[in-house]
């Protein structure tokens, strides 16, 4: 092995992140920017879950002929798997809210350019008024 | 051309920028006024906190914003356009921020 | 052990669903949202001070059952005293916070079921997800548990924008969205960082684990937890860069829902500030960094709000800057200066609250919200106008109401904590938002009525005439007594130095 497992997800998981922060900040397409952030969230969980490696560690299930002594030092570290599936659930939920907006505004403006879609003009009309009572 | 005339101008190309086309009115004027002289003196008041790191820096730091101040006047129409509602900008200040309070932690946790 | 801790956060989430069982019965939905709405500020205020521990384990010092089966090796190590589960813990702080919360929460459901005609929908159940979401961030004791409702009032948020028929309103949602998906991991990024130095989320442990030095406090790893972690908090509350996002955010949503918005905000600032403060108060760098955040939101917020033409976007902007008066009392970092903070965050909480929806009032009756196109609202309705003066009175810190006793407690403790430049900024940016409010106010409400604008006829729900009044007792009160407050806020102001 050239490097450790757990250095090289490190890695990946700066890879990343600074891919995803290129691609939110230097594409214009929306859906491009769109998985942009996803891959910087995958970075955060892949980031967390390497965190719990342990180089030769066991899954952290007691079995009936373990001893608790052994089981406490080969265990892997059982709470960042727990806390990842939870970041990825979040993380799928917002993607989905954002998804759902970009097919709403194609719809509109025909367009899934942010510099079109979201730039600067579109958004100052101060003419702020709202239809019938709001909702 | 007196500083007033300037602003007045200036509150006028901003407003081409944004295409609204509505003549420059008394509450706009006397607002941006207000808001450039808060700003200007804010910062001035705020940059003299300089002086608990080191007193050199406040000294550099207050005869920048004062020269700012007098030879790039009219600030808040340019304060205005860099703040605007574009999704590119804000995204561009906000990794700006995060790479300026990153790098700052560094240097702040050696020298504070 | 008390229930009652997390059933603040059960009711809301319960409420929420039913809502939506209830769909398009809409006087259930009504009645339910309404007694709902009212038990919320009432039951912290039944509730004694305490921890609550989901799934019932504490440590494995108080639970002797389990630590018989655990290796000496562990029960002799701090393990023994780390908590096992999520924790909440409500204390007298907390308290306040969630009764503000509450009644917040309560008057914009009131005024929202009363101005518009759908009472089931998503309205409601936003609202009230958010407000359990919010009432979890405060209780928390675990930083991931924060997070995770953190992110739930984020999507809150965006839906209650999306679900305003205001314009413009999808597009600030998309963009919200965008800046939370590359906001949020970074915080996460920051709080997986605590966990690998310290591996632990639990506040109370991470806490317990740099002050006795079982981890090495200078390590450059916790250096970048605690910009990460700030980053993400400017993100929450809507300090620099955020402060455009922030404002828009407001601006897009109903002024009843903007009420709520700003609530969870200024909550979400106090909840997070508390937790940056507990677990990083020994990096005097920190502190500084805080304070150059609020100053930048201040100045950036309320010279924005000046050039603004869209009454909403104003008081937006406005709200923004206010936030800055909460990062400096938390900065400053003095017993009086961090109790003045958290007053400042409750104060500001109702009197934006009472600000956006005294002036959703003009919006209601016009549906215009550009100043320009405004004036003469003062022959329509003049108590009204009166009631949305109070309020930017209040908000600038005019005496006697609440705002002042906070403001006047954030400039006494910079005095005293040696810096005087801050009380001064304080204090000139305290005239200028009460400029900015009364160029609003002239505009709307003192100059003649412009040829174009339609005023409707329809009378204002009694509704919004009682929660105007409701914000304006409790501005008087607090400026009055503000003992009520601050008695409560000061133990743990004085345990976070």
């Amino acid at each position: 092995m050239i490097i450790d497992s757990q250095l090289a997800s490190f890695f990946t998981a700066a890879a990343l992140i600074i891919i995803g922060l290129y691609a939110a900040l230097f594409l214009d397409n929306i859906i491009k920017k769109i998985i942009g952030l996803a891959f910087i969230g995958d970075g955060a969980n892949l980031f967390i879950i390497t965190m719990g490696y342990k180089a030769g560690g066991i899954v952290y299930i007691f079995l009936p002929d373990m001893t608790v002594n052994w089981f406490a030092q080969n265990a892997s570290y059982p709470l960042p798997f727990a806390l990842v599936l939870t970041s990825i659930v979040i993380g799928a939920s917002t993607l989905a809210v954002m998804l759902a907006l970009v097919i709403v505004l194609y719809k509109k403006y025909g367009s899934i350019k942010a510099s079109k879609i979201l730039g600067a003009k579109q958004n100052q009309e101060t003419e702020n008024s709202i239809k019938g009572d709001g909702l | 051309m007196s500083l007033y005339d300037t602003i007045i101008d200036k509150i006028k190309q901003v407003q081409e920028y944004d295409k609204e086309g509505e003549p420059v009115t008394s509450i706009a004027a006397s607002s941006t006024l207000a808001a450039e002289i808060t700003l200007l003196s804010s910062i001035l008041v705020a940059v003299i906190m300089l002086r608990y790191f080191s007193n050199a820096l406040m000294i550099i730091a207050v005869l920048l914003v004062a020269s700012i101040a007098i030879f790039a006047m009219p600030l808040m129409p340019r304060f205005k356009r860099e703040q605007n509602d574009s999704l590119n900008s804000m995204i561009f200040y906000m990794i700006l921020a995060l790479g300026i309070i990153t790098t700052l932690f560094y240097w702040g946790s050696l020298n504070v | 052990m008390n229930p009652l801790i997390a059933l603040m956060v059960i009711i809301p989430i319960t409420c929420a669903l039913l809502v939506n069982l209830f769909h398009t019965k809409d006087k259930t939905v009504k009645i339910l949202s309404i007694v709902v709405a009212l038990f919320l500020p009432i039951i912290p205020l039944f509730t004694s001070y305490g921890l609550h521990y989901f799934g019932g384990y504490m440590t494995l010092a108080q639970s002797p059952v389990l630590s018989q089966w655990v290796p000496a090796s562990i029960t002799n190590s701090a393990l023994n005293i780390f908590h096992m589960g999520i924790m909440y813990s409500f204390g007298s702080a907390q308290q306040i916070f969630i009764v503000a919360l509450g009644i917040i929460a309560f008057l914009a459901i009131l005024t929202s079921l009363s101005e518009t005609k759908k009472a089931s929908g998503v309205y409601a159940f936003l609202m009230f997800m958010g407000v359990a979401s919010m009432s979890a961030v405060i209780l928390t004791d675990d930083i991931f548990n924060f997070y995770v409702f953190f992110e739930i009032i984020a999507i809150a948020q965006v839906g209650i924008v999306i679900a305003s028929k205001v314009k413009g309103n999808l597009e600030a949602a998309l963009k919200y969205m965008i800046i939370g998906g590359i906001a949020s991991p970074l915080l996460l990024l920051g709080i997986a960082l605590l966990l690998g130095v310290t591996g632990n989320v639990n506040i109370t442990d991470i806490v317990y684990s740099i002050k006795t030095g079982l981890v090495n406090p200078q390590s450059p790893v916790l250096l970048m937890a605690c910009a990460l972690i700030i980053f993400g908090w400017s993100y929450a509350a809507g300090l620099p860069p955020f402060h455009t996002i922030k404002s828009e955010i407001y601006s897009r949503a109903l002024p009843h829902g903007a009420a709520l918005l700003q609530a969870f905000s200024v909550f979400t600032l106090a909840a997070v500030g508390i937790v940056i403060l507990r677990i990083f108060s020994y990096l005097a760098f920190s502190k500084v960094i805080i304070i150059a955040l609020s100053l930048a939101a201040m100045i950036l917020s309320i010279t924005m709000a000046l050039m603004q033409t869209d009454f909403k976007r104003i008081i937006g902007y406005l709200a923004v800057g206010e936030l800055g008066y909460i990062g400096l009392g938390l900065g400053i970092g003095t017993s009086m200066s961090i109790t003045a903070g958290l007053f400042q965050a409750v104060n500001e909480a109702i009197i934006t609250a009472f600000l956006f929806i005294g002036f959703g009032t003009v919006l209601y009756l016009t549906k215009e919200s550009d100043i320009r196109k405004l004036g003469g609202m003062m022959v329509h309705t003049p108590k009204i106008a009166l009631l949305v003066l109070l309020a930017g009175l209040a908000m600038a810190g005019v005496p006697p109401l609440n705002a002042f006793q906070s403001k006047l407690m954030l400039i006494q403790s910079s005095l005293n904590a040696g810096i005087p430049e801050l009380g001064i900024i304080m204090i000139l940016l305290s005239i200028v938002t009460f400029m900015t409010f009364m160029k609003a106010f002239y505009a709307i409400y003192m100059r003649s009525k412009p040829k174009g604008l339609k005023i409707s006829n329809s009378k204002i729900p009694k509704a919004t005439i009682f929660s105007l009044v409701v914000f304006l007792i409790i501005c008087i009160m607090l400026g009055l007594f503000p003992q009520i407050v601050t008695n409560y806020l000061q133990p743990l102001a004085t345990s976070l130095i």
